[in-house]
């Protein structure tokens, strides 16, 4: 079931008004009945694996609570961490690895017959499996107590709102709420339905229209001039970012409505003007995640200044393996890896800092041109089909960019049309610094959005059901 | 007190959302009207009229501009309600006449007029020294299934002094059309209350059908309820006249059909013309790429389809009616090479379509020796 189908609309209608007439208990049990029934509507057999998940995670962390010595409180963190990451690698890599290995053996020469299994990936397993694994690290590390009740570990690990494509939520921000009774405020359910509104408005207007400009040009077997590949990885950029925070969003208020509160994963990503800012306001939940579970255990940057670019290159490395088993995605991290590890050498360099740090309004300018341009390769990394498709869109735009050649009608015009609204609105949000700015703007600016933004989404919205992006992650 | 100063801050806020709410409505209308291109433009809703035997049908002397990304035409309605640049008036000495019934492929409004396969038609059987003048009178009108045709022949095109009325049947959506106007072709008068039912409807489809906003917030609304209907029972996968096992509906529409056929024949027979079917295949039937397409999301949909399984029903049907029956169908798969026959977006004839429709359905009237006046195969 996806947020941007009337599948989900009813079904969340249907759980809201239950939920509101239950008492706490009840509203938990609601809250596991509905996420289990939310998952099981892509694939019921993988409901086992989010069983298992929890069960498992949820006994280790009660076994870690109660043990006494150290090597036996790692021995069982380690099991837990290897269950996770078996599962991850199974699901999530089996087929990319295999195929790699087949595929090299067989440029050496050798004839290798595989019994070769298809693997479907389930759904959310990134978001769950990183969710449950910092639990026990948690708790492992005496930061949080292990709960003692499995139906609120339960309803933590399956919540139907940020099940499938995040954010990654830690336990000691959930746990809490779903333990305590909630209240429901008039401002939570203004802002709830805002967010859901504008989370559709990011996916069904934005994000599903300007997908068939980016598809243009990433399509295979075509060479387009290099300002028509800029306009598809603009497309892109938005797309993406659509996608993402729109579904975020829808989560963040879903959730409100009941009472619960999300952490933000967006921060106006696309105004920063350093990869680190970037990293700051972009999927935030992942990447305090990568942080916190293998930045710093890595070493952060405690040692030597090649130690942390190597921590730095691992850490994205693997974010970028985490997005997907295809190695676009390796080169994504590569290339991220690349951009931090040179903004920290760029650091060393006074006339540099001035310039990415300074309020000057040509710094401000040219700083975030450079950065927003990185953004975009970056994306063109992440969407290109392959390693040779990067290299033939980085040759357009670089040998062949012919800025006549642009398809105004059918690429640029469609891009503009549909980025339009969005960079009014986003821009507004910024001015205020609050991703929250538009329900607190007087009553007439307000209203004036929220009836653009419903006309906008049911007039020109892409109702095609098109999954998140997210999703395969 | 307060409360009453509550209720007012609420009033006024509900009276400001309407005002904002009517406000954009306009601007996002006048925004469509401008440069919105579907059916629901007003230069091609200004085609139509309301009717009270038909429901609507094309307003008499309307003109107007059509264009869309696809194509850019000039429709001219003339003063009997039927696309052409002439007008029909009493027949001449010597002139025979051929009225094509049909549906949106019949009428064509993606193609300028002299492109029409009817038009064509008429070009291709106007030999000379062949003793007489054939005129071709283009019948079509958007939307119209077999009940229709019936009813427009009976109240209008029977004026026209047809020699051949050539009843087009679309296989794609004819017998669930033809489902639709039942109580028409039965001629059941509905119930008071049905009729009081049927006028508003009527009434509030008028309405929407003229802004471009609410025909938008229509097709939502529509899609929209038809999940509510969803957990009573499994989804029906789409295209049902081209299913392995269809519904009851489209065997119920096919025998509607024929009925209606039939009558048409025997009211055209009784004005002293001779009638003809002429089946109309859908562009996936034609275009392998579509089928493909269209076959996966039956698939998907837990439906199996037939790619030619709703002409074969029709056919069928057709088979022990003493009338010909023209498919179109084998002409145009043999014509598909090349350029596109259909247009990628409405899925209607392109001008190489209508060619190769009308050379086809030429040859078949001369063969049959209906173009000369001779006898049909079979006939009334």
């Amino acid at each position: 079931m996806v947020f941007n189908s009337l599948h989900f609309i009813w079904f969340f209608v249907v759980v809201y008004a239950v939920y509101r007439a239950l008492p706490h208990r009840g509203q938990n049990w609601l809250l596991l009945l509905a996420s289990y029934y939310f998952y099981a509507a892509w694939d019921w057999r993988f409901l086992g694996l989010l069983l298992a998940s929890t069960v498992v995670d949820y006994s280790c962390a009660r076994a870690l609570d109660g043990s006494g010595t150290e090597a036996r409180r790692k021995a069982i963190l380690w099991l837990s961490i290897g269950f996770n990451l078996s599962v991850l690698g199974f699901f999530k890599y089996f087929n990319f690895f295999a195929d790699n290995l087949h595929a090299l053996l067989s440029s050496l020469g050798w004839r290798v017959d595989f019994v070769t299994i298809r693997v479907l990936l389930p759904i959310g397993i990134s978001f769950y499996t990183f969710m449950t694994m910092s639990y026990v690290i948690d708790v492992y590390r005496r930061e949080i107590p292990a709960t003692r009740r499995l139906l609120e570990f339960a309803v933590f690990v399956a919540y139907f709102p940020h099940l499938v494509a995040g954010p990654i939520l830690r336990a000691s921000r959930l746990l809490p709420q779903i333990h305590e009774p909630r209240r429901i405020s008039g401002q939570q359910v203004r802002d709830g339905l805002w967010l859901i509104a504008w989370g559709f408005f990011l996916k069904i207007f934005v994000a599903d229209n300007v997908a068939g400009v980016a598809n243009a040009v990433f399509e295979p077997d075509t060479t387009p001039t290099g300002i028509n590949v800029l306009v598809g990885v603009y497309a892109f950029t938005l797309q993406i970012f659509g996608d993402f925070a729109g579904y975020t969003n829808i989560a963040r208020g879903t959730s409100k409505l009941m009472g619960i509160e999300l952490v933000e994963n967006f921060r106006f990503p696309y105004l920063v003007r350093s990869p680190q800012e970037f990293w700051r306001h972009w999927h935030i939940s992942l990447s305090t995640w990568l942080r916190d579970y293998l930045y710093i255990p890595l070493g952060g940057n405690r040692g030597s200044e090649s130690r942390t670019r190597l921590n730095l290159m691992i850490t994205m490395v693997l974010g970028g393996l985490w997005h997907g088993a295809a190695w676009t995605f390796i080169l994504w991290g590569i290339y991220q890896g690349a951009l931090l590890v040179g903004y920290r050498a760029g650091q060393g360099a006074e006339w540099f800092r001035r310039w990415v740090s300074g309020a000057g309004g040509v710094a401000r300018v040219t700083s975030w041109f450079v950065m927003f341009h990185l953004t975009c390769y970056g994306w063109l990394i992440f969407r290109a089909r392959s390693a040779e498709q990067v290299g033939l869109l980085t040759h357009s735009i670089f040998g062949n960019f012919q800025p006549g050649s642009v398809d105004v009608h059918g690429l640029l015009v469609p891009l503009l049309l549909h980025a339009t609204p969005l960079v009014l609105v986003h821009a507004g949000e910024a001015y205020y610094n609050d991703v929250l700015a538009v329900p607190r703007l007087p009553v007439t600016v307000r209203y004036s959005i929220y009836a653009a933004t419903c006309y906008l989404v049911l007039l020109f919205g892409n109702f095609g059901g098109a999954e998140f992006i997210y999703f395969q992650f | 007190m307060a409360i009453t100063g509550r209720l007012q801050g609420r009033a006024s806020r509900a009276l400001l959302l309407i005002v904002i709410v009517a406000v954009q409505f306009v601007l996002f209308e006048t925004a469509l009207r401008t440069w919105g291109s579907s059916e629901a433009a007003p230069a091609f809703q200004a085609l139509f009229t309301g009717d009270p035997h038909l429901g609507y049908r094309l307003l008499p002397g309307a003109r107007t501009q059509f264009r869309t990304p696809e194509f850019d035409t000039t429709l001219v309605i003339n003063s009997s309600g039927v696309r052409d640049d002439e007008e029909i008036g009493p027949r001449e000495p010597g002139e025979r006449r051929i009225v094509v019934l049909g549906d949106s492929m019949v009428l064509a409004v993606q193609v300028e007029f002299p492109q029409t396969f009817g038009e064509l038609l008429e070009g291709r059987l106007n030999t000379p020294g062949s003793g007489h003048r054939v005129r071709v009178i283009n019948a079509g009108v958007q939307g119209f299934g077999p009940v229709q045709q019936l009813l427009f022949f009976r109240h209008v095109a029977a004026a026209f002094e047809p020699d051949i009325v050539v009843v087009t049947i679309y296989v794609g959506n004819d017998a669930e059309e033809a489902v639709v106007w039942e109580p028409q072709l039965l001629g059941a008068r509905p119930a008071a209350l049905d009729a009081v039912r049927d006028t508003l409807l009527t009434r509030l489809r008028r309405l929407v059908r003229r802004s471009m906003v609410l025909q938008v917030l229509r097709l939502r609304a529509i899609e929209g309820t038809r999940i509510v209907s969803r957990p009573l029972g499994p989804p029906e996968p789409p295209l049902q006249s081209y299913a392995a096992q269809p519904v009851e509906r489209i065997f119920r529409g096919i025998d509607l059909t024929r009925q209606a056929v039939e009558r048409l024949a025997d009211e055209a027979s009784a004005a002293g013309a001779r009638t003809v079917v002429v089946l109309m295949p859908a562009r996936f039937q034609v275009d392998d790429a579509d089928y493909g397409r269209l076959l996966e999301i039956v698939h998907q949909a837990g439906g199996d389809l037939q790619r030619d399984g709703a002409t074969h029903r029709f056919r069928e049907a057709f088979g022990d009616l003493p009338l010909p029956v023209f498919d179109l169908l084998p002409a145009l798969r043999a014509a598909a090479p090349g350029p596109d026959l259909f247009f990628q977006q409405t899925a209607h004839l392109t001008p190489r379509g209508h060619e190769v429709v009308a050379a086809a359905l030429a040859e078949f009237l001369r063969e049959s020796g209906l173009a000369d006046g001779g006898a049909p195969p079979a006939g009334r």
